[in-house]
This record gives structure tokens, C-alpha cells and sequence, in this order.
């Protein structure tokens, strides 16, 4: 106490130094960490999903394009792509790789679309087959113009997948190996305008879990 | 005054408590403002020597799990980068995707802001021709004919072009030479 209130005691410079390197230690840490604990949080969501409607923009606030560059480097700007994020199921539960999900929903109006499975550390898996993806090429469709594909750490049961599939054939399936954290991402490539102007607009796809994941 | 002597002249403890919020305020908004920035400039550094340093094209391999670069990558994309430097000399950026589907051409500050994008649909089968220069430099006197300019915000950042493929294998040579017709060529 005395080096802080004293005017006349001389300085004490591992203590003045110590202080002010708590203070730079103190700043940086909280910088990490609250960029970080923004990350797919922010911006507007639709269902389980969330977009930020700055991603990528010369607009985007300091803190925005910081968790941008952590979290999704080098995105468009949402009159080109918007990205949605889901890291819980349409209940609100978590996402785990070892569980099983479907997702299904309205082919997103977009030139093109596509819904990528990430783990926890935002990259890819190692998926069997190199199935990274579900897209609007290779997603079939009912007569409605809905998509539905299931994913999980192994195919479906043949049971499961005849049950569930669809005029355009079984359901895909988009391989989450291990137990690991999880999450969705859908991007609309050329969106709508109606989708940029309203990115909460989006008729979101549901994230529906299969069973008890034990 | 110098700023040691600032920085430890006697003050009441309560002072100096808000001298070091204030030290920890300033670190917190400098951390996050370079961040990006970083990010960035790590990103450079990390490709590999042929295609590291400015107006140099790089052409990775189609994206799978072993990509680590960038986080979140598209695996239905397949990429081709240049980073460029434009505060000494302008960049000639050419193209000619002849392809059906989707591509674009995206062109990001050193900060990771997105200050350009140019797609298919835009281009309209035209091939690309831009020329681009720093916040401050003056347009080069010998534009080729033709040629858009299009004015940095800052002097250095990334060119990342994309070329939607929908399966590799059976388009392979198509999109290969689609995204191959790239060039960054710094104008004299």
C-alpha cells in the first residue's frame, strides 16, 4: 500500500513494473476472451440459427470484425453470402458429433446453398467419403421443395434410412465422427434480396435429434 | 515530461488504481483492434513459398480435413489466392472463368474486410480486367484499355478467388483451368 500512497517513499520498480504488467496481462486476456465468447453469438437469429449481418463488411464495428477473423476469416459480405450458424439443436440442446440429427427444411432462396459440419474447432472433420457437405446439388428434395438429410458418427440403419427417404431417394448422410463439439453452417450463396435486407427472415431448417444420444 | 516519470509519479493508491483501469481499458481495445489484422498477416506468412509474397498466385489443393489454414473452409469451393501490396504499385488482376456455375473474385483489407467482390453474374462473361491502388497512390499514367480500377482502402490485404465445384473428381479439369486463369501482376 505504501508505493501507492506514499508521495514521498521511492519507487519501488519490480512493483510499479509487476502493476502495469497485471494491467497489458489484465487488457489482453480480456480482449481474447471476450471476443472468443462472442464467437457464433451476435446478429440476428432465425430458429437455431444465427447470421451477423456485418460479417465481412467494411461496416463491421472493431469487436464484430475481430470475432469475424477469429471465427469465419475471409467471409463475404452478406450481399454476396450469408452464413447462418447452429451450434444447438431446434430444442436448444448443444450439438455433439456423436449424436444423430435431421435437418430438413425449405430449399433456402439462394442461387446456391450448402450446410458444412465443423467441429469444435471450426474445421472440418475427417469425414469417411469426404462428405463434408449437403448442397443444393446433391440434397434431394420432396415435391414440396423440402430437403431433409440426417447426420451423425455412422450411416443410418437401412431401416431407419428407408423410413425417411425421400422421392428423391434415401436420405444423405453427413458423417460427424468421434465425440466432439458440433456445429452447422448454411450458406446462401447470391441470397435473395429479401434475405439480405432480413437475414432473420430465413424459413430456418429444423435441427431435429434422433434418439436418446447416449 | 517522459512517460516513466508519468507513469510513476506520486499520486494518491486511488489515482493510480485508475491510471492502471485505464492502461488495461487501452491494451483491451489495442488487442482487439489488431486481432484482425494478425490474423491476417499470419495468414500471408503461412502459405507456402510458391505462392508467399506480393502479386504471387497460389493455387491450394481442393479443401478437405487436412486444410488448416483458415478456419471454417468451404469444401464446395475450390480457391486461389494472391496477396498484394499497393502502397508503392499498382496490381493488375485478370481472369477468365469460363464456367457455368458460380465463382468470384473477393479482395479483403489487411483488417479482413471485405472491400470487393466481383461473381459471375456481375462479370457477365466478360472477362475480369481490374486494376488495383492504394488509398493514396495516384492512378497509374498506362491503364490498359479496358481495365476497372478499383481503389484499396488500405495498401495491403488478400485476393481470394472462388470457384464453386460440385464434384472434383468429374470436374477436375474444368474448374483447374478455370481458377488457373488468374494473374496478379504488379503494373510498372
Amino acid at each position: 500500500m505504501s508505493v501507492l500512497s506514499s508521495p514521498t517513499a521511492p519507487v519501488r520498480w519490480p512493483t510499479v513494473l509487476a502493476l502495469y504488467g497485471l494491467a497489458i496481462a489484465l487488457g489482453a486476456g480480456s480482449a481474447w476472451l471476450v471476443v472468443r465468447s462472442q464467437l457464433d453469438r451476435g446478429g440476428v437469429s432465425a430458429g437455431a440459427w444465427r447470421t451477423s449481418t456485418l460479417a465481412g463488411s467494411t461496416h463491421a464495428d472493431l469487436y464484430t470484425r475481430a470475432v469475424v477473423a477469429v471465427g469465419a476469416l475471409l467471409a463475404l459480405n452478406r450481399e454476396e453470402t450469408v452464413y447462418y450458424v447452429a451450434t444447438a439443436d431446434s430444442e436448444g440442446r448443444p450439438l455433439r458429433s456423436r449424436c444423430r440429427y435431421r435437418l430438413s427444411g425449405p430449399a433456402p432462396d439462394a442461387r446456391w446453398w450448402s450446410v458444412t459440419a465443423y467441429a469444435e474447432d471450426r474445421f472440418l472433420f475427417d469425414a469417411p467419403g469426404r462428405r463434408y457437405s449437403v448442397n443444393g446439388r446433391n440434397a434431394p428434395m420432396d415435391a414440396q421443395g423440402r430437403f431433409s438429410f440426417e447426420t451423425g458418427p455412422t450411416p443410418p440403419q437401412e431401416g431407419e434410412a428407408l423410413a425417411s427417404s425421400s422421392p428423391a431417394g434415401p436420405t444423405p448422410w453427413l458423417p460427424t465422427p468421434g465425440d466432439r463439439g458440433l456445429s452447422f453452417t448454411l450458406r446462401l450463396y447470391n441470397p435473395a434480396p429479401e434475405l439480405v435486407a432480413n437475414p432473420a427472415s430465413l424459413a430456418a431448417p429444423r435441427i431435429e435429434r434422433l434418439g436418446a444420444c447416449e | 515530461m517522459s512517460v516513466m516519470r508519468l507513469l510513476t509519479r506520486r499520486r494518491p493508491w486511488y489515482v493510480r488504481i485508475e491510471v492502471l483501469a485505464v492502461v488495461a481499458l487501452l491494451t483491451h481495445l489495442l488487442v482487439v483492434w489488431a486481432i484482425p489484422y494478425a490474423i491476417m498477416a499470419a495468414l500471408s506468412r503461412a502459405a507456402p513459398a510458391e505462392g508467399r509474397g506480393p502479386g504471387v498466385a497460389y493455387f491450394p489443393p481442393m479443401t478437405d480435413h487436412t486444410q488448416r489454414r483458415v478456419v471454417m473452409p468451404s469444401p464446395d469451393l475450390l480457391y486461389a489466392t494472391c496477396s498484394f501490396d499497393v502502397r508503392q504499385q499498382a496490381l493488375r488482376i485478370q481472369a477468365d472463368p469460363k464456367l457455368p456455375g458460380y465463382w468470384s473474385i473477393a479482395l479483403y483489407g489487411a483488417n479482413s474486410d471485405n472491400f470487393f467482390v466481383l461473381n459471375d453474374r456481375k462479370a457477365a462473361g466478360v472477362p475480369v480486367d481490374l486494376v488495383l491502388i492504394g488509398p493514396d497512390t495516384p492512378e497509374p499514367t498506362a491503364v490498359p484499355a479496358g481495365a476497372r480500377m478499383v481503389r484499396a482502402p488500405g495498401g495491403r490485404g488478400l485476393l481470394l478467388m472462388r470457384v464453386l465445384v460440385g464434384d472434383y473428381a468429374a470436374e477436375h479439369e474444368a474448374v483447374e483451368a478455370a481458377r488457373r486463369t488468374l494473374r496478379c501482376t504488379p503494373l510498372g
